[in-house]
C-alpha cells in the first residue's frame, strides 16, 4: 500500500464521520450509507473497506464501547461488498438507490438479531418492532438522498481522484 | 415531471401508508378510563416479592411506574430507545454483573418497553430481578 492510498483512508473516515456528525440532529437521516456506496464505486472496496474499520472505531472513541458497534464491523463491510457486486453489473444510480434504501429498511432487523444474542430474543423483538418508524425514515431518506447525492458525488470525486493519483481512473 | 420526482413521491407514499399500517396494526393500542392492574415486582437475590394492585386512568405502563415511582423505589435511565428501570423496591441492578428488570405481561415476555405497554384491566405486570 502507498503513502498516498494511507492519507486517502484516513480522509475518507474522517469524511465519514464528520459526515455522520453533522446529520446526527436528524434521527436516522444519514449520509454514511451514500459515502460508502459512492466511496466504493470510485476508489474501489479494498480502500473503502479499511475506510469502515477506521470509522468504526472512531465511533468506539466517540460514543465508548456499546454492543450496537459491535455490529457496525459487519454492517458496513456488508454494504461495501454489496455494492463491489453491484458495481460490476449496474451503473445507474437507480440501483445503488434501491440497495440504500433496502439497507436502511433492515437495518433494525439486523441490529436486533445482534442484539438478541446479548440479551434475549424478547428483548430483540423489542428493539426491531420499537425501530421500525426510524428504519422508515432511514430507508427512505437513503432512497432520496443516493438518488439525487450519487451521480454528482462520483462525478466530482472521480476527478479528484484523477488528480490525487495522477492518472486515469 | 421529471422521473425521478415521480419516484420520490411513490416511495414517499409508500413510506406513509407503511407508517399508518404500523400505527393501526403494529403498536399496541392503549385503553382510556381506570383499570385496576397489579405490579408484582420479584427480586430473589434480597428476598423479596411483592405485589401491589392499582386503580389508574394511566394508558401505558411507563404512566403509572412514574406515577407510582416514589412508593415502588423506581429509578429510570434514558436510552435512546426509551426508558429503563434500573432499580426497584429501592434495589439497583448490578450491571458489572448484567442484571435487568425481566418484564412480563400475564405472565409472558413483554415484546416491547414500558412506553409501549398498554395499561389493560385486570393484568398482572411483573418485573423479575434477572441476568443476561
Amino acid at each position: 500500500m502507498k503513502a498516498r492510498d494511507v492519507v486517502l483512508i484516513g480522509i475518507l473516515s474522517a469524511s465519514i464521520t464528520a459526515g455522520k456528525l453533522a446529520l446526527s440532529f436528524v434521527p436516522n437521516v444519514e449520509i454514511v450509507t451514500l459515502l460508502f456506496i459512492v466511496y466504493t464505486v470510485t476508489f474501489g472496496y479494498k480502500r473503502t473497506l479499511l475506510a469502515s474499520l477506521i470509522f468504526t472505531t472512531t465511533e468506539i472513541f466517540l460514543y465508548g464501547f456499546a454492543t450496537w458497534l459491535l455490529g457496525y464491523y459487519f454492517i458496513w463491510p456488508l454494504l461495501i461488498i454489496i455494492t463491489e457486486v453491484l458495481n460490476k453489473r449496474f451503473k445507474s444510480e437507480y440501483a445503488y438507490a434501491i440497495l440504500g434504501a433496502s439497507f436502511g429498511y433492515a437495518f433494525g432487523i439486523f441490529f436486533a438479531v445482534v442484539e438478541s444474542f446479548f440479551y434475549g430474543v424478547a428483548y430483540g423483538w423489542a428493539y426491531w418492532i420499537r425501530g421500525l418508524v426510524f428504519d422508515l425514515v432511514h430507508g427512505t431518506s437513503n432512497f432520496i438522498m443516493i438518488l439525487f447525492l450519487f451521480n454528482p458525488l462520483k462525478n466530482l470525486l472521480g476527478k479528484l481522484k484523477k488528480n490525487y493519483y495522477n492518472m486515469e481512473s | 415531471m421529471n422521473k425521478k420526482i415521480i419516484l420520490v413521491l411513490i416511495v414517499l407514499g409508500i413510506s406513509l401508508l407503511a407508517f399508518v399500517g404500523y400505527k393501526n396494526f403494529i403498536v399496541p393500542k392503549a385503553v382510556e378510563g381506570e383499570k385496576e392492574v397489579t405490579i408484582h415486582i420479584i427480586n430473589d437475590k434480597e428476598n423479596m416479592d411483592k405485589t401491589f394492585t392499582y386503580n389508574t386512568d394511566g394508558e401505558y405502563l411507563i404512566d403509572l411506574l412514574e406515577e407510582k415511582k416514589d412508593e415502588l423505589g423506581i429509578t429510570f435511565q434514558d436510552f435512546d430507545f426509551g426508558k429503563m428501570i434500573v432499580a426497584m423496591l429501592g434495589y439497583t441492578v448490578d450491571e458489572s454483573n448484567n442484571e435487568y428488570f425481566h418484564i412480563y405481561v400475564n405472565g409472558e415476555d413483554a415484546t416491547t418497553g414500558v412506553g409501549e405497554i398498554p395499561l389493560m384491566d385486570k393484568d398482572t405486570y411483573t418485573f423479575e430481578l434477572k441476568t443476561y
